[in-house]
């Protein structure tokens, strides 16, 4: 089970910091900073820059997205921000606007 | 229903956590908390500001106040610093509380603490003013000790320590120069006297060692001075000065000596400090 676990009602401001995966079904504004995986839920809004070592996006995310392993934009997924991955994948059906560095 | 939010263990929150369902916080949350649901803090779950929920079960820290629409409940090991209110309030043994606690469910004014605060403040404060008084005290001492060796050894010695003294030592080194000026006028005592005039410089410094404070700073323009001084007072002068009050004769012999030459007598008139300026422009 995942470490933290943000629900669809919940919504936090403010920064987010840890060591351990992070699921984000709810509201984030602030920042968000791990060392594990982040997942952001299909009804997830989050309006952060996303540090962790691999990022799954079926919500919406606005921000700079900087991942030590991968980016997968899900289908329905919503990503606006610049992207610094050594993997980056867009899946059908997922929308994204900003640029792309995978030269990490 | 809503899913249950966890905030895990390893897992720090700098802000506000709200919204609807319930919470558990394992982890540490620097901000407030408020929820609709039942909000669960383990052991090791850490809270810095307050906590709002429905039910609230308390296993870990709390600085901040807790309110529960329905309970708020300490578990063994709890630590609470703040108030709590919520209908049913139950601490259990092994919980710590510290705070006001209400069972009626209504919101309690806080406001308890502040006063501590303002007080742990304000003792910083108080150190800043002792620093200053010390440090001016401290220039003021140097500049006295360097004045008196620097300057020749009679008129430092004299201007600072006691006026009676000076002139008794100013005398005695000058002995051996006067001769050398006196020779023009003439070898007697007299010459001495005459010389004695120019050294003007010595007069001044007799009147500032009365006056204790300003002592530094004339020492300082005196310096320049010392070599007339040696000249100028020969030995005949010195029986003189022991006899009467050193700084009423000092005063008197610049000035008047120098037209007379022969041997003054032994009381001298006061003269002003420009009569000394113009006697010695007449000599040069």
């Amino acid at each position: 089970m995942a470490g933290t676990v943000i629900g669809e009602g919940l919504t936090i401001e403010g920064d987010i910091s840890g060591d351990e995966e992070i699921v984000i079904h709810g509201n984030l504004r602030g920042r968000l900073t791990t060392s594990d995986a982040v997942t952001v839920g299909g009804t997830a809004v989050v309006g952060a820059d996303i540090t962790g070592a691999s990022l799954s996006v079926a919500g919406q995310v606005t921000g700079d997205v900087t991942a030590s392993e991968r980016v997968d934009i899900q289908a329905g997924g919503r990503l606006v921000g610049d992207i610094k991955a050594a993997r980056f994948t867009i899946a059908d059906g997922a929308s994204f606007k900003g640029n792309v560095d995978m030269e990490v | 229903m809503t899913e249950a939010s966890v905030i895990g263990a390893g897992t720090v929150v700098s802000g506000h956590v709200r919204g609807q369902g319930s919470l558990e916080i394992l982890g540490r949350v620097e901000g407030d908390v408020s929820v609709t649901g039942n909000v669960v803090i383990g052991p090791e779950g850490r809270v810095r500001g307050n906590v709002s929920g429905a039910q609230l079960s308390i296993s870990g820290q709390v600085q901040g106040d807790l309110r529960g629409t329905l309970a708020v409940l300490l578990e063994p090991g709890a630590r609470v610093a703040g108030d709590i209110s919520a209908p049913r309030v139950g601490i259990a043994p092994g919980a710590l509380a510290r705070g006001h606690v209400q069972t009626d469910g209504e919101p309690v004014p806080t406001a308890a603490r502040a006063p501590n605060v303002a007080v742990r403040v304000q003792a910083p404060i108080a150190r800043p003013v002792p620093l200053p008084a010390r440090v001016v005290p401290t220039p003021a001492a140097p500049p006295v000790r360097v004045v008196a060796p620097t300057p020749a050894a009679p008129p430092a010695r004299v201007i600072a320590p006691t006026p009676a003294a000076p002139p008794a030592r100013v005398i005695a080194p000058t002995p051996a120069p006067p001769p050398v000026r006196v020779v023009a006028p003439t070898p007697a005592a007299p010459p001495a006297r005459v010389i004695a005039p120019t050294p003007a410089p010595p007069p001044v410094r007799v009147a500032p060692p009365p006056v204790a404070p300003p002592a530094p700073a004339r020492s300082e323009q005196k310096a320049p001075l010392p070599p007339p001084p040696k000249l100028a007072p020969p030995k005949p002068e010195a029986p003189r000065a022991a006899a009467a009050p050193p700084q009423t004769e000092f005063t008197p012999v610049r000035p008047i000596k120098p037209e007379a030459r022969r041997p003054p007598p032994p009381v001298v008139p006061v003269i002003s400090k420009g009569t000394k300026a113009k006697k010695k422009k007449s000599h040069d």
